[in-house]
């Protein structure tokens, strides 16, 4: 996999091909924030392209604004300057509200620390998803769910809460949930930080299917085994990009 | 999940799970809108049972506007008073004051009313309860209450003697439910009704003594009922030849028409009502204060569901939804709560008031206004700690790390920055007190109120106590018996003094007389009392000028509850009084507090005698045993029954005798049961801020365990990690006590007040009560140790391991 | 170079300081059992700096939670200065921590609402090993050693993290504990200040004080004197110099 050669040449312009256009575009964004000791600038002036299809990996060491990074594109966090558009959508000029809504629609978010909902099932987990964003049929949504959970390798526990699974059988519901609406895009930020080498390979082996199925995965990391099956590694540090390698 | 084979969304799904995950919270929050929405309920359907039942049942017998006694006269008298066109109704009756020997064997006081016409009573109409409704002659119709108090029932013979001393023997035909007289259990005065025939029998001339009319156009105003009164004296009884003493609206200070107690039990309702909405108050600031700890508990999936795509608007439903389902269990409780409250409340006054009650039933409009507050208040309470809750930015929510630092730094935190030299856990647990500061005020408030309540109680029992003993200075005697007109002063005070241990004897003469003003009306009779200088069975407290002296002329010592009717007697004033038709002036040199004996002049023996002409004569003897104290209550009943049975043999008297301690009783009876419902009032409040402070300790704690797990990670101990947190619960009990004792001082005042006022209507001498204070004290530590405690050993209880990790 | 306060809590026998004996440990979930640590046998000397290197799941925070007695072996003894720690109970084990072991966190744990002075004497009131009247004094010279007298009564939050972090160690040498045991102390720290507090640690080993650091940054885990690497609940490679 040569994307390296996508960064260094502009593509041959073939008559009659259709071009493809980035999925996400982030430009010259800024964050900082206020703590007591004083102004922390998270990122400077960071843009970058992603294109359809890409899994790609953001690493960097602690502080150096990958969590900040993938918030803005998310819409969890709002940036100080710059634009981040996604799939046609401009994430910035949106409210809190409007980016909540879109992004239940068309994202799909997997934290660090799953961050499922205690008090539910599995299944009601990835239902949630779809009952806040009305996106299917409400008949058809626990059929979906079980699927989800299927493909998972979990739909056994279906109906056990999340207290009584392990950490890695629950990053899998998270995925299933950030799968849940079939968004084109998968946001992920650190989603193997607290899980062990082996349920790690595990989780790996999933993203690098659902990015052989055509979605775009962005991961946040500071693991190099990530790095390594991603096609293409963006480094930060100090809250900027220092170099897009391979 | 499916409930009732409906598939409910999975936002609804969470909310359910969620309240009954968090079972204990879910239980407090029912718990606090239920003892608002309870005591609502309690406190008006009580009013509402009390007004239909025994006002309703009051009106419904043709309650008199007004008792005019008469000299003695024939029925037809009434039937002219009748035929007045500004009458409706009029009535003549006869009482006579009886005695009647009661199943132990003492003698009671027995009112004997003989009626004209038993087989259609016109006016304050009783009703059959058991047996015959009409007497024959020699048989007697007892009040239920009456009956009760005398151990006899329908069919029994009462032994009943008469005010010349012969008894007779009376067969009881029936018993009866008279609501317009003061229950037997309050006076300690049975009420009994004879036909004339059975009167004459008994000794008495057949004539009676009392009209009893119903105005024809507005019957309960005042002024007007007044005036038909005087307008019968004067067009009709008068011109007929007979003289009118008293012209008396019936009842304690009521209006006409009106059931004697009405003033006093719509006071005490409305204290009650008073107290209701606090409660309802309190309960609000609960919610919002454990609605908050819920927003801040689920903070964290606020956060992940705005991330999977949750808008403001859907999540602030959910949680007000949430907060519904609450509000509805808790309309289940409170309304079967306020019922029984009610019922309770209900059968209190019935038992004391002696009427009956019907249904006890919800009303409508109390079931309405439950239902309202019960959804409205947790509602309005709720959305200010939703909102806010649902405010915060997603990222807040879901990426912190560390210990959670502090609100915006206000003047108290620098205050206690400052403070360096307590130990680091005693900062710790100060600063942490004042670390959410709308929390803290909420649950302050919700503590300081209760204990304001709860010490206003105390210094409403207290400055209660302080009214009788005030009172009790003017019968600073240990016996005392009224005597037959005409006894000689020097042989009933010889008598007295024969009694063993009796070292105090005086007699008093009294009489009924008017103030004549100078537009030459009368004021409304007062009591004229003649007295020794320096009695010691008196000791009045003069709010101006000078008591009696020896050499006293023509001046005189007014009281207090004379200046009710007039205001306008000064010291120094001359006044003109008139006993039957002797006339003469005076001058006032005093005025004693109020005793709540009725409007009284009090001049020396001597004076009186010139007055009336009625020299060395006493109407009432009044003893003590010593000149220091007070006998004990037994002492005082065995020289009282010695002075009555000595006095009755010798001739010298009729009734029966009393003691300060018996007029105590009958004088605090009522008292002592508002006292019981105030302070279960108090305690509702005082379980209200208890709650609060629980659960707010337990919030409080739960925001902390990380920081608990590093204060173990640093080597505190269970003991140490206990302190931190039991500290922090007492400071709150502390500063909620210390508001609570500031804010008691003006509210315990408001609430004596309210409750003597509608008593005895009378203005209330205030007495803060330290014991309720200290007793506080002792609650709110309590409380606030055990708020703590649960809270801080489940928190020492977890593992440092577990708490140190991400939550 | 500013020297510690001494006290007589240096230890000075020949025997190891830290003895961990076949310890084991396991954790029950609802999702089955997890083999944490699978007989570790391991013996670290007085005045060392250890530190403990392996991946996320390897064993590495479980293993210094046994060593902090935060955590308890299911299985096996581990013996710090002559105490069965394996056997004390929450409460006692927290006290015997607090003269012991002195903790220092990734995510720093200072309490917010104490001053930096008050955070450092915190852990003397708990254990009553100086008299009263000597603890500010020497939670001054504490965070004069870390290089903070002059913040030592701002709070937590007016600083930046890697004054925190100072503050932090600042507060594990208040009972002067022959032992630091420290989590990923340079994780949330830019590269200046994780070489300055990693320097405060070689300082503190120099004088006596026995470190160890678990840590999954190679870089860091490459200061230490003794390096240990642990994989899948064992030690994999444990090489010294």
């Amino acid at each position: 996999m040569n994307h390296t050669i996508r960064e260094t040449f502009a593509p041959p312009v073939l008559v009659g091909t259709h071009q493809p256009s980035p999925i996400l575009r982030v430009c010259g964004v800024s964050k900082s924030y206020q703590t007591l000791a004083g102004a922390v600038q998270a990122l400077s002036g960071v843009s970058f392209e992603v294109f359809p299809g890409e899994f790609i990996a953001i690493l960097g060491k602690s502080g150096a604004g990958k969590s900040t990074l993938i918030n803005l594109i998310s819409g969890i966090d709002n940036a100080d300057s710059g634009e981040i558009i996604v799939n046609g959508a401009a994430v910035h000029a949106m409210s809190e509200d409007q980016r909540a809504r879109w992004r239940g629609r068309n994202l799909g978010v997997v934290f660090q620390f799953f961050q499922l909902l205690p008090s539910l099932n599995l299944i009601e987990n990835i239902t949630i998803a779809m009952d806040l964003t009305d996106s299917l049929p409400p008949a058809q949504r626990r059929q979906r769910a079980l699927q989800l959970l299927e493909q998972m390798e979990i739909a056994e526990h279906a109906l056990k809460p999340p207290a009584k699974i392990s950490g890695g059988q629950q990053q899998r519901v998270a995925i299933a949930r950030a799968l849940a609406n079939d968004p084109p895009i998968l946001l992920a930020d650190e989603p193997t930080g607290n899980l062990d080498s082996k349920t790690r390979d595990g989780i790996l082996e999933i993203f690098s299917a659902l990015a052989r199925e055509g979605k775009t995965l962005l991961i946040v990391t500071h693991d190099q085994e990530i790095a390594s099956r991603a096609s293409r590694v963006i480094h930060l540090r100090d809250g900027r990009i220092v170099e897009a390698e391979r | 999940m499916k409930l009732l084979r409906i598939e409910l969304k999975t936002r609804w799904v969470k909310i359910l799970k969620d309240i009954w995950g968090n079972r204990q919270r879910s239980l407090l929050v029912v718990l606090s809108i239920a003892v608002g929405i309870a005591a609502v309920g309690m406190i008006n359907t009580a009013r509402h049972i009390v007004e239909r039942d025994l006002y309703g049942q009051f009106r419904a017998g043709n309650p008199a506007s007004l008792i005019l006694y008469v000299s003695p006269f024939q029925k037809q008298l009434a039937g002219a008073v009748q035929n007045m066109r500004e009458v409706e109704t009029a009535e003549a009756r006869r009482v006579v004051a009886a005695q009647a020997l009661n199943s132990k064997g003492e003698w009671k006081d027995l009112a004997l009313n003989a009626l004209p016409n038993f087989n259609a009573p016109k006016v304050d109409q009783f009703r059959l309860e058991s047996g015959a409704a009409v007497p024959a002659g020699r048989e007697i119709l007892l009040e239920r209450r009456s009956a009760d108090g005398l151990g006899v029932k329908a069919g029994d013979m009462l032994t009943v003697k008469m005010p010349d001393e012969r008894t007779y023997r009376l067969r009881v035909a029936g018993i009866v439910h008279d609501i317009y007289v003061m229950p037997f259990s309050l006076m300690d005065e049975a009420t009994g009704y004879v036909r004339m025939e059975t009167l004459q029998w008994m000794g008495e001339q057949p004539y009676y003594n009392q009209i009893r009319l119903v105005a024809a156009q507005q019957k309960t105003d005042r002024a007007s009922v007044l005036k038909t009164g005087e307008l019968a004296r004067d067009r009709v009884i008068e011109p007929a030849g007979y003289q009118v003493f008293r012209i008396q609206i019936p009842g304690v200070n009521s209006d006409p028409g009106q059931h004697w107690a009405q003033n006093q039990i719509n006071g005490f309702l409305l204290i009650l009502q008073v107290m209701g909405i606090l409660a309802v108050l309190l309960s609000g600031g609960l919610i919002i204060n454990t609605i908050s700890a819920m927003m801040t508990q689920q903070a964290r999936q606020i956060g992940i569901l705005r991330a999977i795509g949750a808008r403001r608007s859907q999540l602030i439903t959910m949680y007000l939804v949430n907060v519904w389902i609450l509000a509805a269990a808790a309309l289940l409780i409170a309304l079967p709560l306020g019922l029984l409250g009610a019922w309770g409340i209900a059968e209190l006054a019935a038992s004391f008031l002696n009427f009956n009650l019907s249904e006890i039933a919800v009303p409508f409009h109390v079931l309405l206004l439950q239902v309202g507050l019960g959804l409205t208040i947790p509602t309005l309470a709720a959305l200010y700690p939703i909102l806010e809750g649902t405010r915060t930015p997603v990222v807040q929510a879901i990426y912190h790390q560390g210990v959670r630092g502090e609100e915006q730094e206000r003047p108290i935190d620098h205050l206690l920055m400052k403070l360096k030299a307590l130990s680091p856990p005693v900062l710790l647990s100060l600063r942490n007190t004042f670390r959410k500061k709308t929390r803290l005020a909420f649950t302050l408030a919700t503590l300081t109120l209760a204990g304001a309540m709860f010490i206003s109680v105390f210094s409403t029992r207290a400055s209660l106590t302080e009214q009788i003993l005030q009172v009790g200075r003017y019968i600073a005697f240990d016996a005392s018996l009224s005597l037959k007109p005409g006894t000689q002063r020097q042989t009933a005070e010889r008598e007295a003094l024969r009694i063993p241990g009796v070292q105090i004897a005086e007699g008093w003469a009294s009489s009924s007389g008017v103030i004549l003003h100078s537009d030459g009306s009368e004021s409304k009779a007062l009591e004229v009392v003649g007295l020794p200088h320096d009695t010691q069975t008196m000791d009045p407290a003069l709010q101006a000028g000078r008591w009696l002296r020896a050499n006293d002329t023509a001046a005189v010592v007014i009281n207090d509850d004379l200046l009710e009717s007039e205001p306008d007697i000064q010291v120094g004033d001359r006044i003109q009084l008139k006993i039957g038709e002797a006339k003469r002036w005076f001058t006032v040199v005093g005025i004693t507090s109020k005793h709540l004996s009725g409007a009284r002049v009090y001049m020396t023996l001597e004076e009186y005698g010139k007055f009336t002409g009625r020299m060395n004569q006493a109407d009432v003897i009044r003893l003590r045993a010593e000149p220091g104290k007070l006998a004990a209550p037994q002492v005082q009943a065995q020289i009282a029954a010695e002075l009555e049975t000595r006095f009755n043999n010798a001739g010298l008297s009729e009734q029966t005798a009393s003691t300060q301690n018996t007029l105590f009783s009958t004088f605090t009876r009522p008292f002592n049961i508002i006292l019981i419902v105030l302070i279960i009032m108090a305690t509702i409040l005082s379980i209200v801020g208890g709650l609060g402070l629980t659960g707010v300790m337990g919030l409080n704690i739960l925001e902390r365990t990380r920081e608990i797990g590093v204060l173990r990670a640093i080597g505190a101990t269970n003991a140490s990690v206990f302190q931190v947190v039991i500290v922090e619960g007492l400071v709150v009990g502390l500063i909620s006590w210390a508001l609570g004792a500031v804010v008691s001082l003006p509210s315990g005042f408001l609430l004596a007040g309210a409750v003597v006022k509608a008593v005895l209507q009378a203005t209330v001498h205030y007495r803060y009560s330290p014991w309720g204070l200290l007793l506080w004290l002792a609650i709110v530590v309590l409380i606030g140790v055990f708020a703590s405690l649960t809270p801080a050993r489940s928190a020492a209880r977890l593992t440092v391991r577990e708490v140190l990790e991400y939550e | 170079m500013i020297a510690l306060p001494q006290t007589a809590n240096t230890l000075q026998t020949d025997t190891q300081l830290i003895r961990l004996v076949q310890v084991v440990k396991t954790f029950q979930s609802g999702a089955g059992v997890f083999h944490a640590l699978r007989g570790i046998n391991l013996e670290i000397a007085q005045a060392q700096f250890v530190s403990i290197m392996g991946k996320s799941g390897s064993g590495k925070s479980t293993l210094i939670n046994m060593l902090t007695g935060i955590d308890r072996p299911t299985s096996g003894e581990i013996y710090i200065a002559d105490t069965a720690v394996h056997r004390l109970s929450d409460s006692d084990v927290a006290r015997w921590r607090g003269e012991t072991v002195g903790v220092v966190f990734q995510f720093f744990q200072l309490l917010p609402a104490l001053s930096l002075l008050e955070n450092v004497r915190l852990p003397m009131d708990f254990c009553d090993l100086f008299p009263r009247a000597e603890r500010s004094e020497r939670a001054m010279a504490l965070l004069e050693l870390v290089g903070l007298a002059d913040e030592a009564h701002k709070k937590p939050a007016q600083l930046s993290g890697g004054k925190q972090q100072c503050a932090a160690i600042a507060r594990a040498l208040a009972n002067d504990p022959p032992i630091i045991a420290t989590d990923e102390p340079t994780g949330n720290l830019d590269s200046a200040t994780a070489n300055q507090v990693i320097g405060l640690f070689e300082k503190l080993v120099e004088q006596g004080k026995t470190v160890i650091m678990v840590t999954h940054d190679a870089e860091v885990a490459q200061r230490a004197v003794r390096r240990i690497q642990i994989a899948d609940g064992q030690i994999v490679s444990d090489r010294s110099g």
